[in-house]
């Protein structure tokens, strides 16, 4: 992490976005709801480029395409912004399952 | 009386309705959904189900119960619209109507309600095209007022041929809304026809 | 549970009300009230406004009802509706202008989070394919 963005207070995450149709409206959904239980501000990013967008945001997120095999980034800040980018990783790294 | 007034109007309404309820649909299958006919035979046949109840009222009362009524069993769009003409139309007095002017007045309101209700306007090719000419008509107090109002619910249905939909379901037929007489218009016209034919035996 | 904003669909289809109803609730979840309602008095296709206002009643709570419709007489008899229902209660219904399906799984996920109707209004409002 940069030395600026250690500054800034946000936790980092990734995963690898594992189903063949990528992040579709199901799983964006769950994704957006999931974000919306954190106190943080909750922001992804897909494939390192393009700006960083507001987890919380259906509309948003359903745009985002990331498409299967895409690592999707994940950064948040605020008191619980650990505990949010593990819960939304591990929530990706499980296909979006429970 | 009034209430004698009203049980003529409901049945002259009714029967307007269902004796052209083929036509009123064939007209909305052309450019809607084939069943204006089929809705407002449903709505004026509950009104006159439940003309004892409505004739027992002063006539705005009865007017409203009579809108409500629409509301409630028309069903598409057009339960909501001649609900909310009859509402309005009832909402300007208990009394009926005395004057021409006031029925001028009475209709005008219901027009003004129907056009907020389905933001529309005339020349939209709906009902307004029939409604607004009729109090126009009423409004220059002309000396035979039924024949006016007669001619023009004519006219403004005869004139909905040539426009375009704007509104409701033949908007979406855009172009080839044109060469259809508006089925809205049509029964529009048969009751302004059916109330000329009560009042003139009044 | 905290409140949050209810969901109404309202269809001149039934199948399509409860089909859009279905995916609501599988997506998003137990957690945010859908009422469904489709089709005229009859059962052919058109909508009811005895139906619509008894929809709302069922799901009807102060946080608000968000109200997702399909073509223009949905709308109106939605309109008519909302005033009927008394006691101010309709303050605090609104109808989105948005596609019923897609409106309805948006605006769901957003109250899901326990958003305000305006918040839930404005995200179904915002959506584009």
């Amino acid at each position: 992490m940069s030395e600026a963005a250690r500054q800034m207070g946000w936790v980092f995450g990734q995963a690898v976005i594992r189903d063949p149709t990528g992040l579709h409206a199901r799983p964006a959904v769950k994704l957006t709801k999931l974000a919306k239980t954190f106190g943080a501000v909750v922001e992804v990013r897909a494939g390192g480029d393009g700006g960083w967008i507001n987890a919380k945001s259906p509309n948003a997120v359903m745009k985002l395409k990331a498409g299967h095999g895409v690592p999707l980034e994940i950064r948040a800040e605020g008191e619980d912004a650990g505990t949010a980018v593990a819960a939304l990783a591990a929530l990706v790294d499980a296909n979006f399952e429970g | 009386m009034a209430e004698a007034l009203i049980r003529a109007l409901i049945a002259a309404a009714n029967q307007a309705v269902a004796a052209h309820r083929d036509e009123l649909s064939g007209l909305d299958r052309a450019i809607g959904d084939g069943d204006h006919g089929h809705n407002m035979a449903r709505g004026f046949g509950a009104i006159a189900e439940a003309a004892d109840e409505i004739a027992a009222l002063p006539f705005g009362k009865a007017l409203q119960k009579a809108g409500m009524t629409l509301v409630m069993k028309v069903g598409g769009a057009s339960g909501p619209l001649y609900g909310t003409l009859l509402m309005a139309m009832g909402k300007t007095g208990d009394e009926a109507p005395g004057t021409v002017a006031d029925a001028a007045a009475a209709l005008e309101a219901g027009i003004a309600a129907v056009k907020q209700r389905g933001k529309s306007d005339v020349g939209a090719k709906t009902m307004l095209d029939v409604l607004a000419p009729v109090a126009e008509a009423l409004r220059a107090a002309p000396p035979d007022p039924r024949a006016a109002a007669r001619a023009a619910a004519d006219e403004g249905l005869a004139a909905t041929r040539d426009m375009r939909a704007t509104k409701g379901r033949a908007a979406f037929l855009g172009e080839r809304s044109v060469g259809h007489l508006d089925p809205g218009a049509r029964s529009s016209a048969l009751l302004v026809h059916a109330v000329c034919d009560v009042l003139e035996k009044q | 549970m905290s409140d949050n904003v209810s969901i109404v669909i309202v269809s001149h289809s039934r199948d399509v009300a409860k089909g859009a109803a279905d995916m609501v609730r599988q997506m998003v979840g137990e957690e945010v009230r859908v009422a469904f309602t489709g089709g005229n008095a009859d059962g052919g296709l058109g909508t009811d406004v005895a139906a619509i206002i008894a929809a709302i009643e069922s799901v009807y709570t102060a946080k608000g009802v968000a109200v997702l419709v399909d073509l223009g007489g949905a709308e109106t008899n939605s309109e008519m509706a909302i005033e009927m229902l008394g006691d101010g209660r309709g303050d605090n219904v609104v109808i989105c202008n948005a596609p019923v399906v897609e409106g309805a799984v948006m605006a769901a996920t957003e109250a899901a989070g326990g958003a305000s109707l305006a918040e839930v209004r404005a995200t179904a409002e915002d959506f584009q394919s």
